[in-house]
């Protein structure tokens, strides 16, 4: 009798809202139930590590991956889904591209935890304790995951065979993701699971934008201005990630008069998003005659959390290896 | 002090000794590398060459406003401000990358801007390879 | 110095349609003005070291335009379409020519003959002006044996009329000298067509199995007053225009002949500005008189080049606007003054029909009355010869310029229609196609009507200034030496790298030719990943790029003409869609990664 394949999801470090992307399948979630057995699933049903650890090598048909890894429970978790899934699937932004918990990767693993531990404002820790891997206790040594210096998207602790990008992924996409593996019709491995185009090219303004687009004099953010609900937002001199990322969402956020923040990264042939749209903004910027363009470059206010928003640990600078000897705990 | 800094230099060939053998420059221009127009780099070839092992990037332009075609330049010079953002919030100075507008069809300032440059990058010591 | 290459990937192209810069569009012989300008804002500063690169430019342009050395002082309808031209001023072309011409012309004395095979037939041209010395140059460079019949004692026509402060002697005559030496032609002075012996039969006979016809207009037009003569034009001290020039051209007319004479000249065109502004040079006290009024935009504006009237101005002629002459006052023999009625409109909706106020006119005293209200052809031979038709106009197909009454006969230059010294050389070459043509029995209109879309000026923020062009000061110019100053090797650089090079890449080719880029790599657009955001269109300052629909979106197109393979709009696709195909870039960047590491 056929067995019904076995699915696995998993959050690594996730906020959940990928899983949230996958109950609000509603009633779609019926039929994923009847099609597929969730062997695994944290966040909704009681399992344990032990229990993903007793599947055979493989055993499992899909893993759907949620999450960036940044501590040593996140990667031991990688590896061990990357053993017992035939399949594995980068879902949503941060397993894909290591998301926005990312831009920490501008500071130091030190800065964090002193922030966190010492230096808030709520915090009372005059001798400056901060958690351990190992403490030594009466009844035994209490271990807690190592705490990594760097975030890392799936991709570069284990091997991804397909992503599902988006912050989350609109449950669509997800369930066509899923059907698309079920029935067997994938691309080749590694493949994006989701249209290959920017999103200019789905954007219902983008029919909007005059004959040559032009930004003239300082760009403005979102919050800065009321912002036309019809109008490009780049149209509007207001800055959009549209052009520099990956369609499929739907547009949710343009729907909401919102710019483009890039969640679903990069589409095919670039893997550093943020990078290739700082040129692209040098030449929409226009400065005039009498304009500064230092000031004009710099009323973007924050390049850097805008451009790598979401995609930091696949950026040029950004992007590394897991290896063990780089990870150490101090 | 034994530090050697690695420069790259770009240069523009409209306006950058298009009148001289740049070969015959020598070793001090070692990683000279000339292009046809600065506006043809973008930022992802710049941080390459800082990942490739590159301590400086030294961009020789042309004349604001003598830009062979229109406005290269100026839209690196752009390009640019946003790039040396990025780069100090990785911990990488801004003096690592550096962009000079003049003309030279003989080719008798670029060793002197090489120089320069290569003088600061000494004073600002190799880049942080951990940054990369 | 350079490598200058005017053959194989550097040559320009010949599309039947095709961008052109609009300079060159103007251009009567589409001469690659874009690309002398880049060559010479790549020239090196010391004069020494620049002298190759500055012949190898007038070799180039040599090839093209056999007069480029005259143009240079005489010509500049180029600039008067130059894209600069509303943002700074155009790029003073004609200076950059003259600039080129005064390094050439010496070299030009001694280049050698040019070693051609005649190996086709004998073709005769009548008359050695722009027009028949152009038709004999492409001839003999084509392999055919060419002759000159010229009336007078010396070749260049009507260049003969321009005065030396506008061309020097040097400059003409080593142009018109060497043009005939270096390509073997023979020439016959001295010799009329159309007028006794030489008849285009006889040319026949001698085996001439074709004729371009190329003699001008000789005659002046004399003075009329509505349909009338006016008369007096054969009173002591009337003289013509046209014959006026060629005696001082001849050296015929002595320092201050004029001196403390009135000299009144008729005519509103720059001919009769030459007229005057030489008699002035004469000693004359010099008015010039003209039908037309003094606001050059209006219909009626007159014609003369704004420069032509400053000078004269400047140089203390009287300008009178809007006045006819409807009597010439003699007192015996002599002239004594004319009157001259207020003319209230010279041209209505169905051509020149001026209309005066009779009650309204004035009289001028003088000496010397020239008259200069234009030329005519010498309709008597044309008409013994046969080449006009039932209504006593030339009979010439205004495309292949081949005589409708007689098949082997060809007709161009002023005598076909009055024009500039450049389009009388268009005709030259029309000519010597249509002659090929003929004589080799092919499709004489195939291929020929050339359509030019003209570029529109790329975009930047800043346009500077035209320089300034200096002329001596008015009261220091009462002689025939140049009264304009030219560039200096400095001044050239600049004013050449002002150029906006506005045309396509395969119109120029200036940069490949030196050396400077090895190649011109196409732009593709990658389709499958274009998304239509525009990022591109407003990255590209040539305008060569436009978002299209179709079938599978939205996606930017690249107008191929436009496209200079800058590469901008590469470097600013937000998707990496757009790359040059076969981009050297990548390998040269790629080179420098790898010796870093």
């Amino acid at each position: 009798m056929g067995e019904k394949p076995k699915v696995a999801i998993c959050w690594l470090g996730a906020c959940g809202g990928c899983d949230e992307a996958i109950v609000d399948l509603n009633e779609g979630l019926l039929d994923v139930a009847e099609a597929v057995s969730i062997e695994f699933w944290p966040v909704a049903m009681d399992y344990k590590y032990d229990h993903l650890a007793a599947f055979g090598k493989g055993e499992i048909a899909v893993g759907l991956v949620s999450g960036h890894v940044r501590n040593s429970e996140h990667a031991e978790v990688a590896h061990l889904l990357r053993d017992r899934c035939k399949l594995v699937i980068a879902l949503g932004a941060c397993a894909c591209f290591g998301g926005t918990p990312a831009l920490a990767n501008l500071v130091s693993r030190e800065e964090i935890l002193d922030a966190v531990y010492v230096k808030a404002p709520s915090v009372v820790n005059p001798d400056g304790r901060l958690p351990q891997v190992e403490t030594a206790w009466e009844e035994g040594t209490l271990r807690l995951p190592a705490f990594f210096d760097h975030v890392y998207s799936l991709n570069q602790v284990i091997e991804v065979d397909y992503y599902l990008p988006g912050c989350p992924p609109p449950s669509e996409l997800i369930r066509n993701g899923v059907r698309a593996v079920l029935t067997d019709d994938l691309p080749p491995k590694g493949s994006t699971l989701a249209p290959r185009k920017a999103l200019c090219e789905t954007c219902p303004r983008n029919k909007t934008k005059p004959m040559r687009l032009e930004i003239h004099g300082p760009i403005r953010r979102i919050h800065e201005v009321e912002a036309d609900p019809e109008m490009c937002f780049l149209a509007e001199g207001i800055l959009c990630m549209g052009p520099a990322t990956r369609s499929g969402c739907g547009e949710t956020c343009i729907r909401s008069n919102t710019p483009c923040r890039g969640c679903f990264g990069p589409v095919p042939g670039v893997s550093d998003p943020g990078s290739r749209f700082i040129s692209s903004l040098a030449a929409l910027l226009k400065v005039g005659t009498t304009g500064d363009p230092e000031a004009v470059m710099a009323s973007l206010g924050d390049p850097v959390g805008y451009l790598y928003r979401f995609t930091h640990p696949v950026s040029t600078l950004g992007a590394r290896r897991l290896s063990q000897a780089t990870e150490e705990t101090p | 002090m034994g530090y050697k800094p690695k420069l790259v230099c770009f240069s523009c060939k409209f306006g950058w000794a298009y009148l001289r053998d740049m070969n015959a420059l020598g070793e001090d221009a070692e990683f000279l590398t000339p292009v046809e127009c600065s506006g043809r780099l973008d930022a992802l070839h710049l941080l390459k060459a800082f990942k490739e092992g590159a301590d400086g990037v030294l961009i020789l332009a042309c004349e604001e406003g003598h830009c062979h075609f229109q406005e290269g330049n100026f839209r690196t010079l752009k390009m640019l401000y946003l790039l040396r953002d990025v780069l100090e919030a990785h911990g990488i100075e801004k003096a690592r990358v550096r962009i000079e507008f003049s003309l030279d069809p003989e080719g008798r300032k670029i060793l002197g801007r090489i120089a320069r440059m290569k003088e600061s990058l000494s004073a600002l010591g190799p880049l942080n390879r951990a940054l990369l | 110095m350079w490598n200058t290459v005017s053959k194989g990937a550097a040559a320009v192209e010949q599309a039947v349609k095709q961008y052109l810069p609009p300079c060159q569009e103007q251009c009567p012989i589409n001469e690659d003005i874009q690309r002398t300008n880049v060559l010479i804002s790549l020239l090196p500063e010391d004069p020494g070291e620049a002298t190759a690169g500055i012949l190898q430019i007038g070799d180039y342009l040599y090839e093209k335009n056999p007069f480029f050395a005259v143009c240079g002082y005489v010509c500049g309808l180029c600039e008067l379409e130059c894209n600069y031209h509303s943002k700074g001023g155009a790029i003073k072309r004609r200076l950059l020519k003259r600039f080129i011409s005064d390094t050439y012309i010496p070299y030009l004395e001694k280049r050698e003959e040019w070693s051609l095979v005649k190996h086709k037939e004998n073709v005769a041209i009548v008359g050695g002006g722009p027009a028949g010395l152009m038709a004999g140059y492409d001839l003999s460079r084509r392999g055919y044996r060419v002759t000159i019949f010229e009336a007078s004692d010396r070749l260049g026509g009507a260049l003969w009329l321009i005065p030396r402060y506008r061309l020097p002697e040097r400059v003409l005559e080593s142009t018109l000298e060497n043009l005939v030496r270096m390509l073997g032609m023979d020439v016959k002075y001295n010799v009329r067509v159309g007028q006794g012996k030489w008849t285009l039969d006889k040319l026949r006979n001698e085996g001439f199995k074709a004729v371009f016809i190329a003699q001008g207009t000789p005659t002046p037009r004399i003075l009329t007053f509505g349909r009338d003569k006016v008369e007096g034009q054969d009173l002591s001290g009337v003289m013509y225009g046209h014959t006026f020039l060629y005696e001082v051209s001849h050296g015929n007319i002595r320092p201050n002949y004029f001196r403390g004479k009135k000299i009144l000249v008729i005519g509103g065109g720059n001919v009769a500005f030459d007229v005057a502004r030489t008699a002035r040079r004469l000693g004359g006290q010099t008015s010039i008189l003209a039908l037309e009024c003094e606001y050059k935009t209006s219909r009626d504006g007159i014609p003369a080049d704004v420069e032509e009237i400053r000078g004269a101005w400047e140089e203390g002629i009287r300008i009178i606007y809007s006045r006819g002459v409807q009597r010439i006052i003699g007192e015996g023999e002599r002239m004594k003054g004319i009157e001259c009625p207020k003319c209230l409109q010279v041209y209505d909706d169905h051509g020149f029909h001026p209309e005066f106020d009779l009650a309204d006119t004035m009289v001028l005293d003088g000496d010397i009355l020239i008259i200069t209200v234009g030329q005519g052809p010498d309709w008597t031979a044309l008409q013994s010869e046969g080449l006009v038709d039932a209504k006593g106009r030339l009979a010439v197909d205004p495309l292949t310029l081949q005589s409708r009454n007689k098949e082997w006969v060809f007709v161009g230059g002023d005598l076909r229609k009055i024009g500039f010294m450049v389009e009388a050389m268009r005709d030259g070459l029309a000519a010597a196609e249509s002659i090929e043509r003929h004589l080799q029995g092919r499709d004489m209109t195939e291929g020929r009507k050339r359509l030019f879309e003209v570029q529109d000026i790329p975009l930047r923020r800043h346009y500077l200034s035209e320089p300034e062009v200096v002329w001596i000061p008015p009261e220091k110019r009462m002689h025939f030496q140049l009264f304009e100053r030219g560039f200096s090797l400095k001044e050239a650089i600049e004013e050449a790298r002002r150029c906006l090079a506005c045309g396509p890449c395969i119109s120029c080719k200036a940069c490949l030719s030196i050396g400077l880029r090895e190649s011109l790599n196409p732009v593709e657009v990658l389709t499958d990943r274009c998304c239509g955001c525009g990022i591109c269109v407003s990255a590209c300052f040539y305008s060569a790029i436009q978002l299209k629909d179709v079938e599978m979106g939205r996606i930017s197109i690249t107008d191929s003409f436009k496209c200079k393979s800058c590469g901008m709009c590469v470097a600013a696709c937000p998707s990496g869609a757009r790359a040059l195909r076969d981009d050297p870039l990548e390998g040269i960047l790629q080179n420098t990664y790898d010796r870093l590491s």
